[in-house]
């Protein structure tokens, strides 16, 4: 059980001890923080080896301690250990070139590490109560992860810790049920049917706890604020991939450990899923921030993975458990990808970017890799869950729930999703990567290697999971989770591969015989005025018409005026009741006098007679 | 016999009287003398929790009980008290400790050191006092010496609140004294454990009656809706040490733990009563966090959580005594207690911090209205970080002292049957969280805070911050109350208290 110690104490303890070493050594905590990732990275590789079963560790000082050290190993826990080691390290190094500016983040690393272990701590932990410890830790990291000496970022920062907070709480209330229902705290002792009132309560806060980790609607919106305003490596870390993985875990042991879902359970599921995939991917679409629109992305693709998983076919939640990995890849890629844009140029806005794919070979093609995957284009590992979760939605349909009977409106929003995810990214893609150099970038150089490689891992991840998905990557990881199960479609991945790669080569020998290479180049001639920037290409302009569109342009303005937004609509109440009750403290004597009594008299006529 | 016992009166009260004389003579003396008493007290509560074991009494004057009828006044030492007395003078002690350097401010420095004793000697004669009537007059000590604390700026403000804050608690001492009275007219004595041997079978209208006016008349000093008005005004108005002693200390010390004490330990439990405490508990946690979010100026601001976390202490204690009433599972009740009394040494140091992270903040920019203030981080770290890690653990958030505390009434709660309760302790620990993080932002973030360069603003000096990183450094390590080894050492001697309520008479009579 030595790794247990390794993964979840040493990286919290190292992280503690960093707070003491000056600012000045920022290099020193960044090696020292590289060295414990790697460590970190070898534990959670070879936790992979071990047994599956419940260990328990010994608490030496604190032996009474002991009956509540229970830690779940088995594929599923395994699964996520390894990823949060893999997004460890990879964003160790990178951090190491992007933080190294001085007045930067402070203690970004004692944070981070702290983040890792705490992130092992949630995932393998079996009771409750630790878990929960854990789980709020990660939404203090998060809160200290982020700069606040401006007004937006300390907005931002303040917004996620207490939809955060809110949700750790319910999640608290619902832990409490759970007890007092099953009289344990262990996750591999509770089984509850959502059938009554006091387990459906159970079952919805857990439930918020999960999505608002993850970042599902009605509960995503801190997702977008605080991507815009922190540094790109804390953006990859937590609300990309960490956040992801753990919010989809504990989904996953809700549905598949804890609860045995009603069909009218999994019915609401559905409709989160459904409408998170939607409502984001239609938010998305009208960004200009490089970094907000892949927040509001990675609010979308979570209505993927709660989609597969709701359908509670094993199909269904190796397809939403798959996709869980194959986002906090690729939008943990984007994000640093947008980091390493905003750090050569200065910049986060498309339309003062462009241009940058000759300047930025590696970081263009990273970015193009991990915008294919996630708008779900063969042969990258996107498509390969997706596909899988359209199965399990066709699947789905055979059954009798009501849920099962709508299957074919999930099938439509899962694909009308993936659509729109496309549309967004090639505006993204053509935006900053494409079309014409801002002359003002004329300078921009391609990152340093700590910063394009792990870029450009995650990316090679990206297509090697796409290519092996049927053959290898799923039974390897996802079959065990969830037991064997058959696909109804066909799903070749590598031949289907080879077939793709067969037509770029023939198209690439067309365009090399066919003569398109002595094109005409010459400036467009309009009546001998030299081209204005407002002529050029812009990605964005296409875009507007969607905004201004009759039906949706009511929704956008009341999205952009917040009034879907639960924490405002949260604030404006408890402000209201706050006023209400500040009129009646107006610091009059004899009224407060006036009170005394009268709650004296209360008390006396309710109690006493 | 324990001799010792006196010790926690005769220090804080002799060195008050010692310092008046003496700093005729030596100006400075004050400031050696104090610190020196309440470290005694602290080593001398310690010993006390870490050495004697069971309960012990000092009888005043030597005088044994007749035909088993206590005549002597008895100073008690049991679990609860000695829990209070570690409150008192832990955080007794890192106040004096950050006054050293704060109250350079003032022109008769001297003066509030003595009052600063005398406000101690008050609470910790009424945590040991064993009779009502010494209660009273110990409770007198302190809040005459608290009226005049909260005054001790003698500015406008400052003697408006004191003159509410006088006001109102003169109504509820009344109060209490007329209670006290009724109770000795009807028993006879006004011995604590006598008391419940007199009363303990009767069920009458006369107990009902002076059972709601002890709830008024304590339910004042405590804070609880609808007694709170005056908490406020006074609490925010007071120089920062001393608004860190009243919401840390005082308003447990001659607030709740009187309560307490009366209800588990004199009078015979009563469904009502529990009821009644249980549902103000709920009430001001509420009003007090929804009074809070909306203000601009800290220290009110800090001072309407002190409300709303009393709810807090309150609900768990209060859902504790309704489990033992309804006959429930004592375990869930001990749970339920543990929860509260965590809660209120939690809520005595991080409000304590929060209200020294306060000063230190006016101390250096002489305003305390956030709208003015921002980007202090990068020029008051240890202000900054000490603030956050209270902040953090008034709002519940893991791993500090306030979320294993809020978790266990939380959860015991749930287990007991009182889930809207426990349901409106998680609302009210999100909106603590809201304002927290709102504290934070206004007064450390937001903006690059250029405007403090000019002002040359910097860290507060050693005494202050030495004081305000340990008490977060407590914050950290009260979480170990939650393991049992060290739960059984500091807690669960106070919870035994309390759920085992006959023990109390029955040991105290037998001595």
């Amino acid at each position: 059980m030595i790794n247990l110690h390794y993964l979840i104490g040493l990286p919290i303890i190292i992280g503690i001890v960093l707070f003491i070493i000056p600012e000045m050594l920022k290099l020193l905590k960044g090696i020292v923080t590289v060295i414990i990732t790697i460590i970190t990275l070898y534990f959670s590789i070879t936790t992979f080896q071990l047994d599956n079963e419940l260990a328990r560790l010994v608490c030496f000082t604190f032996p009474s301690l002991t009956k509540f050290m229970d830690f779940q190993i088995d594929y599923l826990s395994k699964l996520i250990v390894l990823f949060i080691g893999a997004f460890g390290f990879l964003f160790s190094l990178y951090s190491l070139s992007y933080h190294n500016r001085k007045n930067d983040l402070t203690n970004f690393y004692s944070y981070f590490l702290i983040t890792l272990g705490a992130a092992f701590g949630a995932v393998l932990a079996d009771n409750l109560i630790i878990f929960v410890t854990f789980w709020g830790v990660l939404g203090l990291t998060l809160y200290k992860l982020i700069k606040g000496n401006d007004e937006e970022s300390s907005s931002a920062a303040k917004k996620t810790l207490i939809i955060i907070g809110a949700s750790d709480s319910l999640l608290i209330m619902g832990i409490g049920i759970v007890w007092m229902l099953t009289g344990t705290f262990n996750i591999s002792e509770i089984s509850l049917s959502t059938t009554g009132a006091l387990p459906n309560i159970a079952f919805l806060f857990l439930l918020i706890g999960a999505l608002t980790k993850a970042g599902a609607v009605p509960f995503h919106t801190w997702v977008p604020d605080y991507v815009k305003s922190a540094p790109a490596s804390s953006s990859a870390f937590l609300p990309a991939s960490l956040d992801k993985l753990l919010g989809i875990y504990l989904l996953a042991r809700i549905i598949m450990n804890m609860f045995r879902l009603t069909e009218w359970a999994t019915l609401v599921l559905m409709i989160i899923g459904g409408i998170t995939i939607i409502a984001a991917v239609m938010m998305a679409l009208i960004q200009h921030n490089y970094k907000k629109l892949l927040g509001y992305h990675a609010v979308s693709q979570v209505g993927y993975m709660v989609t597969g998983l709701a359908l509670g076919t094993p199909l269904g939640i190796a397809a939403g458990l798959f996709h869980m990995v194959n986002n906090a890849l690729y939008k943990s890629g984007l994000f640093l990808t947008a980091g390493s844009v905003e750090k050569q140029t200065g910049e986060n806005e498309i339309d003062r970017l462009g241009g940058l794919s000759k300047a930025m070979p590696v970081t263009f093609i990273a970015a193009l890799v991990f915008a294919f995957s996630i708008s779900g284009i063969p042969p990258f590992n996107g498509f390969s869950s997706k596909w899988m979760i359209y199965q399990g939605i066709i699947d789905f349909g055979k059954g009798s729930g009501i849920a099962n009977n709508l299957w074919v409106i999930w099938l439509v929003m899962a694909v009308f999703g993936s659509a729109l995810t496309l549309a967004s990214f090639i505006k993204l893609i053509a935006g900053v990567y494409l079309g014409r150099q801002n002359p003002k970038l004329k300078k921009v150089k391609e990152v340093n290697f700590l910063m394009w490689f792990p870029q450009l891992i995650i990316a090679i991840i990206c297509v090697g999971f796409g290519i092996f998905a049927a053959n290898l990557v799923v039974p390897f990881f996802f079959e065990r989770i969830t037991g064997k199960f058959d696909y109804i479609g066909i799903w070749k991945s590598q031949s289907v591969t080879i077939l793709i790669l067969v037509s770029i080569v023939i198209g690439y020998l067309i365009y090399l015989w066919g003569n398109m290479k002595k094109h005409r180049v010459s400036d467009s001639f309009i009546g001998g005025e030299k081209i204005q920037e407002e002529t050029e290409f812009s990605a964005l302009e296409f875009y507007k018409t969607i905004r201004t569109y009759k039906l949706l342009s009511f929704f956008y303005d009341k999205a952009e005026k917040k009034r879907f937004d639960l924490y405002n609509i949260f604030k404006a109440i408890v402000l209201w009741f706050n006023s209400l009750f500040s009129k009646a403290h107006n610091g009059f004597l004899p009224r407060y006098i006036f009170w005394y009594i009268a709650g004296m008299l209360i008390l006396m006529i309710v109690l006493v007679f | 016999m324990n001799s010792l016992i006196p010790l926690f009166v005769i220090i804080p009260l002799g060195s008050a009287f010692l310092m008046v004389i003496l700093e005729r003579f030596l100006k400075n003396i004050c400031k050696v003398i104090t610190p020196f008493a309440l470290l005694s007290l602290l080593i001398l509560t310690l010993h006390f929790i870490l050495r004697v074991e069971d309960t012990q009494i000092y009888k005043v004057g030597g005088f044994e009980p007749v035909n088993g009828i206590p005549i002597a006044i008895y100073m008690v030492i049991d679990g609860l008290s000695k829990f209070v007395l570690l409150i008192i003078s832990l955080v007794g002690f890192f106040s004096i400790l950050y006054s050293l350097s704060y109250t350079n401010q003032y022109t008769s420095e001297n003066k509030f050191y003595v009052l600063f004793s005398l406000l101690i000697a008050g609470m910790n004669g009424v945590v040991i006092s064993g009779d009502i009537f010494n209660i009273y007059v110990f409770l007198e000590i302190a809040a005459i010496a608290s009226y005049a604390l909260v005054a001790f700026g003698v500015e406008k403000q400052q003697l408006e609140a004191t003159f509410k804050y006088q006001i109102l608690g003169g109504i509820a001492s009344m109060i209490i004294l007329m209670t006290i009275g009724l109770i000795y007219w009807n028993t006879g004595t006004l011995n604590i454990a006598d008391i419940y041997t007199q009363i303990s079978n009767q069920n009458s209208l006369f107990l009902k009656f002076v059972s709601l006016l002890f709830v008024a008349g304590f339910g004042l000093k405590a804070a609880i809706f609808p007694f709170h008005s005056w908490l406020p005004d006074a609490h925010s108005s007071a120089p920062s040490p001393i608004s860190a002693m009243l919401s840390g200390v005082l308003i447990k010390a001659i607030g709740i733990y009187v309560v307490f004490r009366l209800f588990f330990n004199m009078f015979p439990l009563s469904h009502e009563i529990a009821m009644t405490i249980t549902v103000l508990g709920t009430i001001s946690m509420i009003v007090g966090v929804l009074l809070a979010i909306g203000q601009w100026d800290l220290k009110r601001l800090l001072a309407y959580h002190s409300i709303s976390q009393m709810g807090y202490v309150i609900i768990g204690v209060g859902i504790g005594m309704l489990v033992i009433v309804t006959g429930g599972d004592k375990k869930i009740a001990a749970l339920s207690i543990a929860g509260g009394l965590f809660h209120m040494i939690n809520h005595s140091v991080f409000k304590g911090l929060l209200f020294l992270n306060a000063g230190a903040i006016e101390y250096r920019t002489g305003t305390r209205n956030l709208q003015r203030l921002g980007g202090l981080a990068k020029f008051m770290p240890i202000t900054s970080s000490t603030s956050f890690i209270a902040s953090m653990s008034i709002s519940g958030i893991p791993p500090f002292n306030g979320f294993f505390s809020k978790v266990l009434i939380i959860v015991a709660a749930v287990r007991a049957g009182y889930n809207w309760i426990a349901f409106f302790a998680v609302f009210v620990s999100v909106i603590t969280l809201a304002s927290f993080t709102k504290v934070q932002k206004y007064a450390f973030h937001n903006n690059d805070g250029n405007k403090w360069l000019k002002k040359n603003i910097k860290e507060v000096p050693f005494s202050m911050s030495f004081s305000m990183i340990i008490m977060a450094l407590l914050c950290l390590g009260l979480s170990f109350f939650i393991v049992p080894e060290v739960r059984d050492i500091f807690l669960n001697p106070a919870v035994q208290i309390l759920v085992d309520t006959m023990e109390y008479s029955t040991k105290i009579v037998g001595m």
